[in-house]
């Protein structure tokens, strides 16, 4: 075998390391590409192991030798797995055989890690001494831990001192010799029994719980130990430990810090207001655009929020976070996270129309739409007058759900409006004015519809459209419209005939809809109608009001 | 076998099953029916592992068994047993068992035969090795020393330079640890990822050489008091974790928690902290702010995670004590946090043994452990100083005893199985004329069963000025 395919080896299992941290940086861990990786990687090693023993490596900056070879080489610092290694201080790198495929996921899994995120809490060694392998040995150049390189040798010494001349130390001796043995106290060695044994493993099982609490509690607790000048301090750890919650997705303990935050300060305590002012930070912050950025980022990402307790920490939040969350709004990509956002803002835009009501300009239609929708939710008419504008907005998916918005909150001064939307270049507009007139079911909304159905290019219409007149009439279901429908089953003409008939057959499910009983025999009539639609219109009108509906 | 069971479980379940077969034939004859299902389980354990190795040597280095080089690890669960092979072996002197072949169900009970009746012998090592040298596949050895280290592929660092490792892992502990100090005192950031790396070197220096590393904690500097006793308190604490069976990970996150601990007192003014005398009202309120500080400064000095809300809460919680009292005054009798308690435990025996505390004088070691566990229950964890006193011996390593050879030595190392017996460097001969240091193990007889020597008295080395550093350096 000549060099080249000595090492070759060797050379290809850095690549397949190199490749393996590679695709665990890009597939999430439930990615089947990300255990296959793995998988593989065993494999190959494991195939090394058992055909050439153990596999020693050693680093240099830009290099990996083997068997003091080459085995790989980088130009720079770029992209340099060698440097990932040694910059941390690994020097050597051994794989024994018995690797196990645990023990390769936990190995591939340490060279894969974000260092540059985190670059001054974590890195290789530590990474690597955290696994405790059993088949991979590394040795670490220690240089980088050196504070000062002088110090052991001067501490040493100072802590050695001048050794004792042998004549004191013959005099201490004299001394202790002489002394008598006092009474002192002994420990006495108490063997560790079962229930001695059984007390710790709970010890150990109630340390595995959640530390935040009790550290949240501290927080809290330290207030009346500290000086004035110090709360400001106090705030800013409780604001780290509120984002910390945010961040890991610890709803409750959040909801508990704005709690304690709302707390009166304990009697008689100097400077109470100043604390309560400083706390008051905590809220700000709750309701900052970094906050419910970072909360959106989790709901976007999929991870758990649970509904009650995202219901519970949004009730402590004020009108601050309206803003923020229409933000939000905006950014989120999955329809999930959308929905709890709304269900928030419907909370919170109660607070502050104005600042909700600041969405309707966002530039994004979807952000307008989901405002109304809110101001829907919410219910209250105060929402009125900001929906006038959105009437004519751009997007037609807006316009719509003003003239629906409009519509529930019976917005008897906005009927000139709606009336214009009934001119909306859109059918689907159209309707959503005749409906939202129909809903309102006054006097104006009534007269508002017969005028366009009156109008001379009513007859032309699409059938639908000249139906949804129809069903919003329905609404009324009073003598007066009873007569007027009554009229129309009867109307037609010559000329136009068909749309005639489509206009009757409105009628007729119309009257059907009002149960109107006094239209059933003019209504039977009709099912033997030569128009099929006619006819079939008043066939299911007659079956409604014999049902009584 | 299971392959990815990997060698430290399948060892574990060997250890385990061992000390099940030795305390089954203390009650029966080792050819019971009772012993016999357990020497099956044992035998096909062995076995198993014998179809991947040649041999299978299980070694006790320390406090620890290594099973073919590699430390076998543990957990609470299996502490007992883990424990009491421990001490089984220590008992008779024995370093290691050996299996060369496949073993049979006969050739074990003839070794547990052999065992269980050394411990009477008046030399149990040597009589064990007799009554096993005729098993084939069965073999005894003689304990290492413990600087030696375990037997590992490749050559193995002699003792002295296991020595000089350890004192440098512990001289650039303190170092790091006055490095922070100061860079926190000028308002600088300091790097966790370096502190990581200082406290895993502790770490791996407690599990290979808890004797040498335990040692350095009797050194004590008036000077630089705060950085040794935040180091000192490290090792105590992860000693102690280890004792509890904690996973090497959590033993250097308790390291990190204990590190910090007194970490607020970078805000006290080294005139009072190094104040010679007691403190006035004025300052003694300011001391007993250091643990309120150091929550703040913990906070200040790197961002968020579990490690660093651990140490915050030890730093705040290591002077209140299990009823209450203590300081901070607590608002409410909150269950004090587990390596906090740890750390108090380390960190009273540091201080008591200091000369630097507020201007008590130090006791003794022996002292010290004894009035902590009278304090135990209200104001230490009774399970944990239990734990302690433990790990610690009746003698512990720093004590200074007259031996009844009229000797005079210090404490350099314990024994698990004779808390009584510890090891002892013997500093003056009989005549009170200085002696080169000579290491005596208390448990060794003489050719008539007696004790070459025994412990007649502890005398208190600070009270007539004997510097003990030297023999732990």
């Amino acid at each position: 075998m000549d060099q080249a395919e000595d090492i070759k080896p060797a050379q290809e299992l850095v690549l397949v390391f190199q490749r393996a941290r590679k695709n665990l940086r890009i597939y999430p861990v439930n990615n089947p590409v990300y255990s296959k990786t793995i998988e593989d990687a065993f494999t190959r090693i494991d195939d090394f192991l058992e055909e050439y023993g153990d596999l020693h490596l050693t680093f240099r900056q830009n290099e990996i030798l083997a068997a003091g070879r080459v085995v790989y080489q980088s130009a720079g610092a770029e992209d340099n797995f060698a440097f990932l290694f040694f910059r941390d201080g690994v020097r050597e790198l051994s794989f024994r055989r018995g690797l196990s495929l645990e023990e390769m996921r936990d190995f591939l899994q340490a060279i894969s890690f974000d260092f540059e995120r985190q670059p001054e809490d974590e890195d290789m060694v530590t990474m690597l001494w955290e696994k405790d392998f059993e088949h991979i040995k590394y040795s670490v150049d220690e240089k980088l831990l050196l504070e000062d390189e002088t110090y052991e040798e001067r501490a040493a010494a100072r802590a050695v001192g001048q050794p004792a001349r042998e004549e004191d130390l013959k005099r201490i001796y004299g001394e202790i010799l002489k002394e008598e043995a006092a009474e002192t106290l002994q420990a006495e060695i108490m063997p560790v029994t079962k229930a001695d044994l059984l007390a710790l493993q709970k010890d150990l099982e109630r340390d595995c719980m959640d530390k935040l609490p009790r550290f949240v509690e501290i927080l809290f607790d330290l207030f009346p130990g500290l000086s004035p000048s110090e709360y400001g301090e106090i705030a800013d750890v409780i604001n780290g430990t509120f984002e910390y919650c945010i961040k890991t997705g610890n709803l409750r303990l959040a909801v508990g810090i704005l709690a304690m935050a709302e707390k009166k300060p304990p009697a008689g305590m100097e400077d109470g207001g100043l604390m309560t002012k400083e706390l008051e930070r905590v809220f700000e912050f709750a309701c900052s655009p970094a906050v419910v950025g970072m909360l959106g980022d989790r709901l976007d990402a999929g991870e758990t929020v649970e509904d009650d307790a995202f219901e519970q920490y949004v009730r402590r939040l004020d009108k601050r976070a309206v803003a923020p969350f229409i933000t939000m709004l905006g950014e989120l990509k999955t329809m999930e996270a959308r929905r709890k956002v709304i269900n928030a803002l419907v909370f919170l835009g109660e607070k502050d129309f104005q600042a909700l009501a600041r969405g309707l300009s966002d530039d994004r239609w979807y952000v307008a739409r989901n405002i109304i929708y809110i101001f829907r939710q919410i219910g209250d008419r105060q929402a009125i007058d900001f929906l006038a504008g959105a009437v004519h907005h751009r997007d037609e998916r807006v316009r719509m759900e003003a003239l629906k918005a409009l519509g529930e909150l019976d917005s008897q001064g906005m009927i000139s409006v709606m009336t214009e939307a009934l001119d909306d270049p859109e059918a689907a507009v159209r309707m959503t004015a005749v409906r939202a007139l129909g809903r309102m079911k006054s006097a104006s909304s009534k007269r508002a519809i017969l005028e366009r159905i009156g109008g001379k290019a009513f007859l032309d219409l699409d059938f639908n459209e000249k139906k949804q007149y129809f069903e919003a009439l329905a609404n009324w279901n009073d003598p007066g419209t009873e007569e007027f429908l009554l009229k129309a089953l009867k109307s037609g003409s010559f000329f136009k005939k068909g749309r005639w008939d489509e206009l009757r057959a409105c009628a007729a499910y119309s009257l059907g809809l009002m149960g109107c009983g006094g239209a059933r025999e003019q209504l039977e009539k009709l099912k033997d109608s030569k128009n099929r639609l006619l006819r079939e219109y008043a066939y299911r009108a007659v079956k409604r009001i014999e049902h009584g509906r | 076998m299971d392959g990815s069971l990997g060698k430290g479980r399948t060892g574990r379940d060997l250890v385990g099953l061992l000390a099940v077969i030795v305390r089954t034939s203390q009650i029966h004859d080792p050819r019971n029916v009772a012993v016999y299902s357990a020497v099956e389980k044992f035998v096909s354990g062995v076995n198993a592992f014998m179809l991947e190795e040649s041999a299978i040597e299980m070694e006790v280095v320390g406090e620890y068994f290594y099973l073919n080089g590699e430390r076998v690890k543990f957990t609470t669960e299996h502490l007992l047993n883990f424990d009491f092979l421990q001490r089984e072996f220590k008992r008779r002197r024995l370093g290691s068992v050996k299996f060369l072949c496949d073993v049979r169900p006969e050739d074990v009970q003839a070794f547990l035969g052999a065992f269980i009746s050394s411990q009477f012998a008046a030399e149990p090592f040597e009589d064990l090795q007799e009554k096993t040298e005729k098993l084939k596949c069965i073999a005894v050895g003689a304990p290492r020393r413990i600087a030696e280290g375990p037997g590992k592929n490749g050559p193995s660092d002699g003792p002295e330079d296991i020595r000089k490792a350890v004192k440098h892992t512990y001289f650039n502990a303190v170092s790091f640890t006055m490095g922070v100090m100061n860079k926190i005192k000028a308002g600088e950031r300091i790097s966790m990822r370096k502190a990581k790396r200082v406290v895993e070197r502790m770490v791996d220096a407690l599990l290979e050489s808890e004797e040498l590393i335990l040692g350095m904690t009797v050194i004590k500097n008036y000077d630089e008091y705060t950085f040794h006793h935040s180091v000192n308190v490290s090792i105590l604490s992860v000693a102690l974790g280890q004792r509890l069976g904690m996973a090497k990970k959590t033993l250097m996150e308790l390291g990190m928690v204990a590190l910090f601990h007194d970490i607020g007192k970078t805000v006290i003014p080294s005139e009072i902290l190094n104040k010679p005398g007691a403190f006035d009202e004025e300052e003694w309120k300011l001391m007993v702010r250091h643990p309120l500080f150091g929550v703040k400064i913990i906070f200040n000095m790197k961002s968020f995670d579990f490690t660093s809300i651990r140490a915050a809460i030890a730093s705040y919680e290591h002077h209140i004590h299990p009823d209450g009292s203590g300081y901070p005054a607590a608002k409410r009798l909150a269950e004090l946090d587990l390596f906090s308690r740890i750390v108090a435990i380390a960190d009273q025996y540091d201080a008591m043994t200091s000369s630097r505390v507020y201007a008590r004088a130090p006791l003794p070691p022996d002292g010290a452990l004894a009035l902590m566990v009278k304090r135990s229950g209200p104001q230490l964890d009774p399970l944990l100083m239990k734990f302690f006193v433990n790990l610690a011996g009746v003698y512990p390593i720093g004590t200074l005893v007259m031996l009844d050879t009229r000797e005079l030595g210090v404490v350099t190392g314990t024994n698990a199985a004779e808390r009584l017996r510890p090891s002892v460097t013997v500093i003056t001969d009989a005549n009170g004329n200085r002696s080169a240091p000579m290491v005596v193990d208390l448990a060794e007889k003489n050719g008539a069963g007696g004790y070459l020597r025994s412990i007649a008295r502890t005398v208190d080395h600070n009270k007539h000025g004997i510097n003990l550093a030297q023999y732990f350096l």
